[in-house]
This record gives C-alpha cells, structure tokens and sequence, in this order.
C-alpha cells in the first residue's frame, strides 16, 4: 500500500525531529510503566504489611471487639468456626487469639500494652511474628514465655530470661489477675506502636488467665490467593457471619489503608494522564511542524486528487508509525529498568505510611500488562494527538498551499 | 474538435478595499481538444489564476467553468477532489514530486488514487516512463533526478490517470534553456502523438513559439487570443 510507504518514507525526512518525538513519546511510556510498577510495589509492600505482619488477610471478631478491644466482646464458641476454616481450600492457615489490655511490669519500670495470647504453631501460617525477632527464641508453647517488642523490652529495661508481670482484668468477673512470665525472645516489626506496646504469650496460658478457657477474640486468616481477601462477598467470609460475629477481608478492617491505595492509583492516574497531556502536545507540535514543511507537497497532493480522507489516513499513519517506533524502543528500556528496579529497589528510605513501615529499597512490580495496555494506551493517544494535524492538513486549500506556482 | 475547456465570464477578485485586486476580469475562454495552448502575459496578469481556477483549484467570484461540459464551478470537496483526479493533470513550478516517493511511485501514486489495479498500474508506468524518456531510471527519488527529470516525471504522473487535459503553470522557470524547450518539445510529441490537451503558463518568448495558440493577459483581461501553427 502505497500511502503506507508514503507515511513510513515521511518519518525520516526529518530523523531528528522524529527521534526527538520518539524520545518524548518513549520517555512518557517508560514513565509510566515505571511509576505503574511503583505503585503495584508500594500497594504490594503496604498490604504485605498489614496481610503478613500481624494483622492477617481476613479477621473473625466479635461485632465491636475491634473498636475499643473490650475484652468482654468474646467469640464464646469458636469451634464451629475454627472447624469451618479447617476444610475451607482457600484458607491457607488461621490463627486464634485472644488480646487483652493490661500492665507489664518488670523489676524497674511499668509499663500498659496489649496483651495477645496466640497459638505458636497456628501463628507462624498467618504473622510474621516468629520472623520479627531480633533476640532470643520463638515461643515454644511453655507456660511462662513471653515476646516483647524492642521499644518495651528498652522501656522496661529487660533482656532475656528476666521476669515480667502481666497483670490484666478477668474476663466475666473483672477481678485483676497476674502471671509471671520469663523473657523469651525480642521482635522488631517496625511500626513503633507494635515495637512499644505489643507483648505475644501462649494462648491456652492466656485463656487461662482470663478465665475464657475454649473462648477467643480473634482469629487472624491468611488465604492461599491474596486476591480472596479483597472480596466483601466471599463464601468463607459470609457463611462465618452471625448476629454477633463480623468475618471481614483487610479492606474492610482497614479502610484508611484501602484508602491510601485508592489515592495512589489516583495519583498516578493523574500523573499519567498529565504526561500524556504533555507528549500530546509534543507530538500535536510535532506533526504541525512536518505538516508546514510539506504544505506545498500537501497542496500539489490534493490538486492532483487526493481526498482529504486520504489525507487524513496518511497524516495518521505517520502519527502510527511513530508511536510503533517509540513504544517497541519504550517496551524494551521500561522492561530493563523496571527489571532492574524489581531486583535492585529503588531507594526510598524509611517511612511508615497509614501504620505500615515502608523501610529501605522499594521494589516495582514488573506486569505483563504494563507492556501491552501502556504501549495501546500511548498509540491511541498519538493518535488521537495527531487527529487535529491532520484534520488541518485535510483542509489545505491547493492554491493557497500552492502560491508559489500552480 | 470537441471542446474540452470552456469559461464563461470568469471573475476572481483577491482582497479588498484599498489592497482589492482585479485577478481576472470575466475572461471567457473556449480550448478545443488537443489544443496546445499557451497563455502568456506579464507577472500579476492573472495567469496562474485562470489556471487555477480552470483546474478547479480555486473558487472563481463569478463564471463558469466547464471541462468537458461539467462545471467544475459548482462542485466542492470528494467529487472536485474526484474530478481533479480523473480529468485533469497537474504539472507545476516547482517542488513537483514527492520526494520520498521513487519516480515509478510517484507516477503510480495518482493511479493508486483512482484504484487502477496493479498490473495496469505497473504497465502504465513502465509506458509513460518511455514516452518522457525517463526509462531505467524510475527507481531513483527525485533528488537524485535533475530538474528537467524531475518535470519529465512530473508530466508522466499528469498523463498517467489519462486526464482529459493537462495544466501545467511555467513548468520550465525552474530550468535552464536547453532543458526547458526540451521539456516543451516531450509535452509537444505527447500532444501531437495522443491528441492530449495542454495549457500552459509561460512568459518565456522560446517556448510561446512552440505553442499552437496563445491567449495573452493583462490586468486579468485577455488581451490576444491567436492560433500559430494550426
């Protein structure tokens, strides 16, 4: 097809211009696919953060535990629902829990925290817990166990295998109860309010101290595809709900984060959407300045017969091309750095962002996507910029364009 | 002879006021087939404008112009587009070809236009690149042709969609003597060979005598209308 060859020949009249267009055009691309993959990193980070640190993908609570942690709001019988999560297939592991505020107190200072008893084994499916220790041993279900933060462990001035009092309100009687507990190892999650306040004992020591023996106030669930967790709707979740009992996905037990990953999909919506604007404008430039070089040969065109149709056609098939140039050229070096930045991170320091610790390299998500919807995404939109170039080099009147001669 | 131009009273004016100019002052013209014409006159007598206007590529104030008994006068967009394509050939000044375009493409580009199939098209390249002399040479792009190549090619590309006449405005200013009344004499072969109409814009006295006829302007009325040689 002759026009075909007119438009791809017409790109390399002028190689500068049009290896400078393709650079905005490649630049754009590659932006984006860069800042796409940061953001899949970053949301990938935060939610791995709530999902895997502590929090699990999904919670089972008893309605209003979770507002003011009063210990009263019990799951009184968990085992149908402990059983119903043992033969779910999307449930990867579970873990009971009961939490209570109390004081935890060592020989030299006191200090109020939150109190989980948790099942060792169960814990390690669903937390991190096992992993953040900085010192000492995991639990090993023996009584007198007990893992403190960093931060608490400083605050109390303890080390391992030095005591600590739990003292804590019964659950149904409200009388005070204490139990002494040895050091047994130290955890750094990140976030300070975790490092500072959060001390993890055996949950049947726990049970039994509260007085809700076979009793619990949550269960942290962890499923085998992540993407389960985001769906409000889902059978395990539903079939779990009672009058009394909320079985929520991490979305919906934390809002503010849900929030946070709308707001950077938002941002970099925008932030796409303003450098398209940009490398339209470049390439709106781009094709008037070709355009006005050629208006003579656009005016001879159009004397000798060709329709503004096909003038049209071949202004967008130069526009076509030069995006095909520039996508496979942004393809190819997006897919090198984002691999790069997938390997290597990209440094950002140390943050906490809606309670969640973004610490050291940031690592882009690299996404089959991101090189087939980006690279249409950027052809349509050279398209679309090169619409009004063409509509305008349509329009060419033959014996204005002509001036100089018939 | 079956007449292939006519105007009729043609007026096209340029600006207003105190710039108004007079480009054309009701000339009425009638060109027969297979003349040879050439209209001559000084610079700003209205030469280029009664060919533009004559190749529809103008819109005149007032007039009519019939080509082949349509008036082209009245017809706008696709359809002049279409008629353009199909009845008239172009030759200009200068700047004539595309230059990214090989002389055979450039020949074929106006057949491409009227969806003349492959075969024909090739064919009907090969044949013009002949008849202007050109043969062996249509593989090269025009910056690798001299001027009176590139204006060879040029008339080839205008005779290729077989129009029913050929236009051409000074197609030799840009070229030395020599090349230029060799040029008119590949036009005058092409006319007197295929019975093809040709109209043509010159102030050059070497290439006025080798028209049939010459209209001359001035101040956009036609001062002298001669048959020479026929």
């Amino acid at each position: 097809m002759l026009s075909v060859r007119l438009a791809w020949r017409n790109l390399f009249r002028n190689t500068r211009r049009t290896l400078l267009t393709c650079t905005l055009i490649t630049s754009s691309l590659m932006v984006i696919i860069l800042v796409d993959g940061m953001v899949l990193g970053m949301v990938e980070v935060m939610v791995g953060g709530i999902t895997h640190t502590l929090e699990g993908e999904a919670q089972v609570n008893r309605k209003g535990f979770r507002e003011n942690l009063e210990p009263e709001l019990r799951l009184m019988k968990p085992d149908p629902i402990t059983e119903a999560l043992k033969n779910d297939e999307r449930v990867s592991g579970f873990a009971p829990r009961v939490m209570v505020g109390g004081m935890i107190a060592s020989t030299y200072n006191t200090s109020g925290g939150l109190i989980y008893g948790v099942d060792y084994q169960a814990e390690q499916q669903v937390s991190k817990l096992k992993q953040a220790l900085i010192q000492g041993s995991y639990l090993t279900g023996a009584k007198r166990e007990i893992l403190i933060g960093k931060l608490l462990a400083e605050l109390l001035e303890v080390d391992l295998g030095d005591r600590i009092i739990i003292s804590a309100a019964r659950v149904g009687t409200s009388d005070i109860t204490q139990e002494l507990f040895r050091v047994q190892g130290i955890f750094e999650f990140g976030p300070e309010e975790m490092d500072e306040n959060f001390a993890f004992i055996n949950l049947e020591v726990a049970q039994a101290m509260l007085g809700m023996e076979g009793q619990l106030h949550q269960i942290a669930i962890r499923f085998n595809d992540p993407e389960d967790a985001k769906d409000s709707k889902l059978p395990t979740l539903v079939n779990l709900r009672e009058a009394e009992v909320e079985a929520l996905g991490w979305l919906d037990l934390q809002p503010s984060v849900g929030g946070m990953i709308e707001m950077s999909n938002y941002a970099s919506t925008i932030a796409g959407a303003v450098l398209f604007v940009l490398t339209s404008l470049g390439v709106i430039n781009s094709m008037f300045m070709s355009i006005y070089e050629r208006i003579y040969e656009f005016g001879v065109a159009k004397a000798i017969g060709t329709t503004p149709g096909q003038i049209i056609s071949l202004v967008l098939f130069e526009a076509f091309f030069l995006a095909l140039i520039a996508c496979l050229l942004g393809i190819v070096l997006a897919y090198g750095a984002s691999s790069y930045f997938e390997a290597h991170g990209v440094p950002m320091g140390r943050m906490e962002v809606a309670g969640v610790l973004l610490d050291g390299n940031l690592y882009t998500k690299v996404e089959a996507y991101q090189f087939v919807v980006f690279p249409v995404y950027v052809t349509l939109l050279t398209l679309a910029a090169a619409i009004y170039p063409a509509i305008f080099a349509s329009r060419i009147v033959p014996s204005q364009a002509l001036q100089r001669a018939l | 002879m079956k007449t292939v131009i006519e105007t009729k009273n043609l007026a096209r004016v340029f600006g207003a006021g105190e710039t108004r100019v007079t480009a054309l002052d009701h000339v009425s013209i009638t060109v027969k087939q297979g003349e040879f014409t050439a209209i001559t006159g000084p610079s700003g007598s209205g030469k280029t404008t009664l060919l533009q206007l004559i190749g529809g590529l103008d819109e005149p104030d007032s007039g009519d112009v019939l080509l082949s008994g349509a008036n082209i006068a009245q017809m706008s967009g696709a359809k002049l587009s279409d008629f353009r394509r199909d009845h008239i050939g172009f030759i200009f000044q200068s700047y004539n070809l595309i230059p990214v375009l090989s002389a055979e493409e450039n020949i074929e580009y106006i057949m491409l236009l009227q969806g003349v199939p492959e075969k024909a098209r090739k064919s009907r390249v090969r044949e013009m690149l002949a008849l202007v002399g050109l043969e062996g040479l249509g593989d090269r792009r025009p910056s690798n042709l001299s001027g009176g190549q590139q204006q060879r090619v040029a008339v080839a590309r205008a005779m290729a969609s077989k129009p029913d006449i050929i236009l051409a405005d000074e197609p030799t200013a840009n070229l030395d003597s020599a090349t230029g009344i060799a040029l008119l004499e590949v036009m005058r072969d092409l006319n007197q060979q295929m019975n093809m109409t040709f109209v043509f814009s010159t102030h050059d006295y070497k290439i006025m005598d080798r028209a049939d006829r010459l209209i001359h302007l001035e101040d956009g009325v036609v001062q002298l209308d001669e048959f020479r040689n026929s």
